[in-house]
């Protein structure tokens, strides 16, 4: 740029005019500002991913992918830790909300997020000294009642331990766990970790686990609700009945008690020809471990046709790999028994009839009864909880009642199952977290405010130029022979450190800066400036940056956003053109005058030395006479 | 030097009319809208026997997206002899075709103080608007207009901007933006709201006169109505004083007030 012309600005003003300051100066380095004379300012917003946003507990699932990105696991485990207190748990078990939200499956498969997070997990477990714990506040003093150490009790427990409450969480059973050891299998979530994670939080101080206690027979609803706050998380353990004829002869069971007891260690008898019924995950969960223990068939009988079945996709594609068979839209009649025991079943073809309001009916065919063999049947049609030692006004059919926070009266809260009816691990590690923070609140006597309004970034809003394809890497597997064998037998498998890597690296960020630099290499003007490569670390230089958007337009993750300039309200960060354009102030028309001038002091200087007395060899005594002009 | 210029000179002399419009817009894409105002205003001071000149600028390359650009206008009662020096260097009369350029310069620089008719194309609050100005150039304000220009317009298709209806269209344009012949009617679409209010809120230039040369006259005439005035010589005693002697607040207290002048 030339600077002919340009009028120079007191603070840059040398001896020498149109000489600026260098660049290394304090000066020279903020030369020419072009001001604020953009449409549109490029802000850095972040969005919340879809991975975060469908995680009932809020992982900030992107930034821990991040972390592995750069193989920093430490920060990566401790990142998952302020949502999920165990991560090597969700790992294995969770179905997974986030990888079904993921933005990449619409560009090409989404990511293995469980699978990250089961690397993750482990890999804190590993450690010798719990990173947690160091960075915990002391004690405050006061102590939180939980019942139930399920999910959300254990993450009530943990959440209200990070904001420095300790708690006590009475158990029914004589292993603390709940529906993690009691309703999921071993060959899902192995005993060792359930433990090592339980461990881990118990570990922290200040979390007393009492098993062996049950609400309403050990310890009263008027003891419960004596403690500061109390956190109700009894989950849902009791099976529903199937009111038909034969049901209580031997060899029919519920699916939940039958998991129960495989999961607390007892010893359990299973036929080799068994019924489930039911078309849920507890029917899967039952039907594959009476293969492994009994050795024998299992037939999942459903009221849902095969593609209605409320089993997770993997889920039902590894009961197939076992060779669980199917009998859709198929109800029980009637349990046929010979002294007793259970020796087949009647069958009809049904199928679920929608009512208006939304609820389901059996409407079953006449004329299609059909007897099966079998020595076991299994009922898994549902769940309730055993409420009768609750005030009556607190439950309603198997579950107690609460307001949008989840309170059911006073500093009473309630989570899990036993709020929400049956449920994913992750919804009650999600409903112990946020009833650890509404606890803290009321303890506080802060209002009970409504959740946070989130805007979730879509798949739309990314550059998705920017993402190249790549497949999804698939969580390797026990062959399923093999896993027919054994109880313990872990059916997923783990990450390597390469492939957990490989995986994070397809995250697209959506929504979230994660300092990929782009925006800083694109602008043409150098108004991107970068402090350190850290997340968000960029900031734009308004005073130089013209608004062409080119950073708006290129940034892959949608973080950058075009905000109207003029919705800035600030007069302080207005900053005006004042050299680069100063032929705008009107100087062109200034210097002609100067110019004008200038012409005629010349023309006077010129006429004056042709008037002086020539030809004596004087020279003039005019003062400007060392002007340049010569006669 | 007096014999060369013309004797209508001296004739008109005796009424000291003297006004210079700048016009600040953005290169291509808005370029069609400055150049109409200022050639409108010039247009119609000729017609009614003025001197006038309407001066596209050079120096700040039209032919850049979004560049901030200027049309100059200027008439009078005497011949305007500095006819090479084609920068205004003491605009009264301001346009700012867009608002985003309240922020980006003093488009005052020059202008006497309490001398100034600000008119910008916004449709947000005037005193919004004034909050990005300093004291500095608020003290160049006679009078400060905003008039919603893109409301007021002729509405077509998605928003009356020439860019955003058209680009083909705005391809062409641009040959006209560096001098070539106007393609297109003169004081079309947001141009003729704009020259409306100007007229009505200076009031030195017949609005009849005014509107015979503009395309959209109806336009016109709805700026000339409809636009909102802050008055700062109103409610300052002198003007250079910015004090409010009715004493209703501290400092220059700028009255509001919709102008139905027509």
């Amino acid at each position: 740029m030339s600077v002919r012309g340009t009028r120079i600005p007191p603070h840059l003003q040398l001896p020498i005019a149109g000489v600026t300051p260098p660049p290394t100066e304090k000066e020279g380095q903020r030369l020419f500002p072009t001001g604020n004379f953009r449409f549109f300012r490029p802000v850095y917003r972040d969005k919340t991913p879809p991975c975060n946003n469908a995680c009932p507990t809020g992982e900030q699932i992107q930034k821990y992918l991040d972390y592995v990105k750069h193989d920093r696991y430490l920060d990566g485990y401790l990142t998952i830790m302020q949502d999920n207190p165990m991560p090597s748990v969700t790992g294995r078990v969770c179905y997974h909300p986030c990888e079904t939200a993921c933005n990449r499956a619409e560009h090409d498969e989404p990511i293995g997020i469980r699978s990250v997070e089961r690397f993750l997990g482990d890999y804190g477990l590993a450690l010798t000294d719990d990173p947690v714990k160091p960075a915990l506040p002391p004690l405050n003093g006061t102590t939180v009642a939980i019942v139930g150490s399920g999910p959300a009790g254990l993450a009530c427990a943990y959440h209200l331990r990070r904001r420095g409450y300790a708690s006590v969480i009475f158990e029914a059973l004589d292993k603390p766990g709940g529906m993690l050891r009691a309703g999921i299998p071993h060959w899902h979530l192995p005993e060792e970790i359930l433990d090592a994670e339980i461990a881990k939080l118990t570990g922290l101080g200040g979390i007393e686990i009492r098993c062996g206690v049950r609400a309403g027979s050990d310890i009263s609803w008027d003891e419960l609700r004596a403690y500061p706050a109390t956190f109700l998380a009894l989950g849902q353990d009791v099976g529903r009945r199937l009111p038909v004829e034969g049901i209580e002869s031997r060899g029919v069971t519920g699916a939940l008690e039958f998991l129960r007891e495989v999961g607390l260690g007892r010893p359990v008898q299973v036929g080799r020809q068994v019924l489930v019924i039911g078309g849920g995950n507890t029917a899967s969960d039952a039907a594959r471990s009476a293969i492994r223990l009994g050795g024998g068939e299992a037939t999942i009988v459903s009221l849902e046709a095969e593609d209605e079945l409320l089993i997770v996709a993997e889920d039902l594609e590894q009961a197939r790999e076992e060779g669980v068979a199917f009998s859709p839209t198929t109800s029980l009649v009637r349990v046929l028994a010979e002294d007793g025991h259970v020796t087949g079943a009647v069958l009809c073809d049904a199928r679920l009839a929608k009512e208006a309001d939304g609820s389901v009916r059996p409407e079953m065919v006449p004329g299609t009864e059909r007897e099966v063999a079998c020595d076991s049947i299994m009922i898994a049609i549902g769940q309730v909880q055993q409420l009768a030692w609750l005030p009556d006004h607190l439950s309603d059919r198997g579950v107690i009642t609460a307001d949008q926070h989840g309170r059911v009266e006073g500093n009473v809260f309630v989570g899990g199952d036993v709020m929400r009816g049956p449920s994913m691990v992750v919804d009650a590690l999600g409903d112990g977290k946020r009833a650890a923070r509404d606890i803290d609140r009321v303890l506080i006597a802060e209002e009970l405010g409504p959740e946070p309004e989130v805007e979730v970034m879509p798949y739309a809003g990314l550059n998705a130029a920017y993402f190249r394809h790549a497949p999804r890497i698939d969580a390797p597997l026990t062959p399923a022979a093999e896993r027919r064998r054994s109880q313990q037998v872990e059916v997923t498998l783990a990450y390597s450190r390469e492939q957990a890597a490989a995986e994070a690296d397809r995250c697209m960020s959506c929504g979230v800066c994660n300092g990929c630099d782009n925006c800083y290499i694109v602008c043409p003007d150098v108004s991107v400036m970068r402090d350190a490569r850290e997340n968000g670390a960029y900031t734009i230089r308004t005073t130089y940056c013209k608004g062409c958007l080119v950073c708006v337009q290129e940034c892959p993750t949608g973080c950058l956003e075009k905000v109207p300039e003029m919705d800035f309200d600030d007069p302080g960060d207005v900053t005006r053109m004042e050299t680069a354009f100063a032929p705008y102030d009107g100087a062109h028309a200034e210097q002609s005058a100067f110019t004008k001038q200038l012409i005629e002091e010349t023309i006077a200087e010129y006429d004056a030395a042709r008037k002086a007395p020539a030809g004596n060899g004087k020279t003039t005594s005019t003062p400007n006479a060392d002007s340049g002009v010569r006669p | 030097m007096s014999s060369i210029l013309p004797t209508v000179y001296n004739v008109r002399k005796r009424h000291h009319v003297y006004h210079e419009l700048t016009v600040w817009s953005r290169g291509i894409i808005m370029d069609k809208e400055a150049r109409d105002v200022s050639s409108c205003v010039a247009a119609a001071a000729r017609a009614l026997g003025l001197y006038a000149d309407n001066v596209s600028d050079y120096i700040d390359d039209p032919d850049r997206t979004n560049c901030l650009v200027r049309r100059y206008a200027r008439f009078g009662d005497s011949p305007i002899v500095d006819r090479f020096v084609y920068e205004n260097p003491h605009p009264d009369w301001v346009v700012l075709v867009e608002e985003t350029i309240i922020k980006a310069v003093n488009f005052l620089r020059g202008t006497p103080d309490r001398g100034g008719v600000v008119v910008v194309n916004s449709v947000r609050d005037p005193q919004y608007l004034l909050k990005f100005l300093p004291d500095e150039m608020k003290a160049k304000i006679a009078k400060f207009v905003v008039v919603d220009a893109v409301g007021l317009a002729e509405q077509r298709g998605k928003s009356p901007w020439m860019f955003v209806r058209n680009l083909s269209e705005l391809a062409l344009d641009r040959m006209s933006t560096e001098g070539a012949e106007e393609r297109l009617a003169i004081g079309l679409g947001i141009a003729a709201p704009l020259i409306g209010a100007l007229t009505a809120a200076t009031g030195v230039l017949p609005l009849d006169a005014v509107a015979d040369q503009v395309a959209d006259r109806d336009a016109l005439l709805r700026g000339a109505q409809q636009h909102t005035v802050v008055d700062f010589t109103a409610s300052a005693g002198t003007p250079t004083d910015g004090s409010a002697p009715d004493g209703s607040a501290a400092g220059p207290v700028p009255v509001t007030h919709a102008a139905p002048t027509g």
